[in-house]
């Protein structure tokens, strides 16, 4: 009997109640919210589900040495994580974002790509940010890259820059992506008077097939050489569209954007997650990024719309301000929110297609300026 | 079009030169020994100095035919064989040259170019230089390798990189020169900008040129230079015909109808789209055709 009762106290040992802490209820229970924003509101719900999930996968509380942490070298969970940790993933996912984006508007109005430059402000002001608050040059890079709204970059860069911080930067990232019109919509409002949102543009003109397959291969070329080191997701976002724009490589181009993609978000999302174990994440250098990734939307967000009314001032066919925000690279996310806020103003205003050149922009922007602190800090 | 096309090929073309980069200046004298008592022997045997070159590049370079020598009266001093294939230096590689002349302390040491003439490299020979300790040059970052001579002599390092284990990362490096991130912050928004400014003049020109727009402006400065022409002609007539017969008042019309038929304000503007428009009538009215109680 005594036996039989040692056992049981030292199975008791490895069960999850034996080892948890207020660390990983307070995890799981973030966890549970992420899920609940992504059903409930459908708010991402393809990154917020499985990075919830995720995240009380990863804070089970365990018995450590049973070699099935995600920190653990040789566990599932550990050589999923690789993909994340080495950068494999987020190129992946440029080449099915690339395979899915349409990037007509962008050609057919090249005037509202600066835009997409303008908004990554966001990025290097979070940097300026992050080196006052006491980070160092390579940590600072990372989280200001949040200012980017594109996960697969802020996972990308962080990786390489910091991994240390990767679970604190993706998990803000996309929150952030998820929170877009909540965050963006105030400050459109702000920044804009009621004249400027009811300025009504021009429908973007139709773009022929050539020049819709010329896009991907410049478009690569010239970027590529400016900032080779942005090397991996510029050359598969640019890859990815050409297999859907040249006709003649549709099941490629149907893999990349259909299966191949869905894939490694559920892989990414449930890894970066379950990265964000108590110990590790609830610390007061997470609090900071989180800060830090709001105030880097906030000020790319007023970039975009800002740089929009300075455009104005020097030329006669006007721009809607509203598509400002666009300048981010939560794509179609912020188009969206151009689009709804524009028709607040003016019912009979459609700004999507016009919110999608700088939106679009925004995406070749933040790899770009990717590249750029990669190179630098690296 | 086709024009334009080649212009950007050409200017695209004219960009890529630069970038060849990987040449003869990315060569360095990284340490010389000379004075060898109980070294690394050469391949007769014997205890010789030696000068060892580091290609700074990503690239490999092919130095036959470059020079070495302590005199810069006599570039040509001593020419490094050609047609060996030991002289095909791989990236960031190492090797050792022989001079068949012998270094002295206090002279300089330089490493000059094909041509005879420019000066790739240079290194001072310390006067006090003992035997069996060489001078070299050490890379502080192991990425930039930007190498600067050590003060001191030290112990030779024949066909090992001179970085002493001195790395420093782009963060370090950052934190050290921008500590406010301010120059970071200038120059990475002036690339991001100037990325996505070359992607919109490219595409506004090929967008200008697949929407015709180049062909149509043409056509227009076309037309107008044929109707500014037939308005000079116009008008000569005019005022020859109106200078010879007519009164005042005859000619002001004349010169009127003329003048609204040439600028085109005779004519109204057509939209091309034909239109039906239906007049409400007894036999159109759908109310009226309708049975009052259907059978």
């Amino acid at each position: 009997m005594g036996e039989i009762f040692d056992s049981l106290q030292q199975f008791w040992q490895f069960t999850g109640f034996a080892n948890c802490g207020w660390g990983n209820l307070a995890m799981i229970l973030i966890g549970i919210a992420f899920i609940t924003m992504g059903i409930v509101k459908e708010w991402e719900p393809l990154l917020l589900v499985p990075i919830g999930f995720g995240m009380i996968i990863g804070n089970i509380p365990m018995f450590p040495g049973l070699n099935i942490g995600i920190y653990e070298d040789g566990s599932v969970l550990n050589t999923l994580y690789q993909g994340v940790k080495q950068g494999w993933y987020p190129p992946l996912i440029f080449l099915g974002i690339g395979a899915m984006t349409d990037f007509s508007a962008l050609i057919s109005q090249p005037r509202l790509i600066l835009i997409g430059a303008a908004a990554q402000m966001g990025i290097f002001g979070a940097y300026l940010l992050a080196l006052a608050f006491g980070f160092t040059p390579n940590e600072a890079g990372a989280i200001g890259i949040i200012g980017g709204a594109d996960g697969p970059t802020a996972i990308f860069l962080s990786s390489k820059l910091a991994p240390d911080l990767m679970g604190a930067i993706a998990v803000s990232a996309y929150s952030y992506m998820a929170l877009v019109p909540v965050i963006q919509r105030p400050i459109m409002l702000l920044l804009t008077t009621k004249k400027e949102r009811l300025i009504e543009m021009p429908k973007p003109r139709q773009v022929s097939q050539k020049e819709k397959i010329i896009f991907p291969i410049v478009g690569f070329l010239m970027t590529a050489f400016i900032v080779p080191s942005g090397l991996p997701l510029l050359g598969m976002l640019f890859f990815g569209n050409l297999l859907k724009e040249s006709g003649v490589t549709k099941r490629l181009a149907n893999t990349a954007s259909g299966p191949m993609i869905d894939v490694v978000t559920t892989l990414i999302g449930v890894t970066v997650g379950a990265s964000t174990q108590a110990d590790k994440f609830l610390t007061g250098k997470s609090l900071l990024i989180f800060g830090l990734g709001l105030l880097s939307f906030v000020i790319a967000t007023a970039s975009g719309v800002l740089f929009v009314k300075l455009i104005n001032l020097f030329t006669k066919n006007k721009i809607n301000p509203l598509i400002g925000n666009a300048g981010v690279s939560a794509v179609p996310d912020s188009a969206r929110v151009s689009e709804v806020v524009g028709r607040e103003s003016n019912p009979s205003n459609h700004l999507l297609m016009n919110a999608m050149a700088p939106n679009v922009a925004g995406v070749i922007g933040s790899a770009v300026a990717a590249g750029i602190l990669l190179g630098f800090l690296g | 079009m086709k024009k334009r096309l080649l212009i950007l090929a050409f200017t695209l073309l004219a960009g890529l030169f630069p970038l060849r980069g990987q040449n003869l200046s990315d060569l360095r004298i990284t340490e010389v020994l000379v004075e060898n008592v109980s070294g690394i022997v050469d391949e007769k045997g014997e205890h010789s100095p030696w000068v060892e070159l580091t290609n700074n590049s990503q690239g490999t370079v092919n130095f036959a035919g470059c020079y070495l020598t302590d005199n810069p009266a006599e570039p040509k001093k001593y020419m490094i064989p050609k047609g060996v294939l030991a002289n095909r230096l791989g990236a960031r590689q190492v090797t050792l040259l022989r001079p068949d002349f012998p270094i002295l302390r206090g002279t300089t040491l330089y490493l000059i170019s094909t041509d005879g003439k420019t000066v790739i490299d240079s290194i001072e020979i310390p006067a006090d230089l003992p035997a069996d300790m060489s001078v070299r040059k050490v890379a502080r970052d192991n990425k930039k390798m930007d190498f600067k001579t050590d003060s001191l002599p030290a112990d030779p390092t024949p066909g090992a990189m001179n970085t002493e284990g001195i790395i420093e990362s782009g963060s370090e490096r950052m934190a050290r020169t921008d500590p406010y991130g301010l120059i970071l912050t200038i120059t990475s928004v002036s690339v991001v900008f100037g990325a996505l400014f070359i992607l919109l003049i490219i595409f506004t020109i090929s967008g200008n040129s697949f929407s015709g727009k180049y062909r149509m402006r043409r056509r227009k400065a076309k037309a107008a230079k044929v109707a500014g022409s037939a308005d000079a002609e116009t008008a000569a007539a005019i005022a020859m015909a109106l200078s010879m017969e007519g009164g005042e008042d005859e000619a002001a019309a004349i010169a009127m109808a003329l003048d609204l038929y040439l600028s085109g304000s005779a004519h109204d503007s057509e939209s091309y789209i034909l239109t039906i428009a239906g007049r409400p009538s007894a036999w159109s009215n759908k109310e009226l055709m309708k049975r009052k109680y259907p059978r």
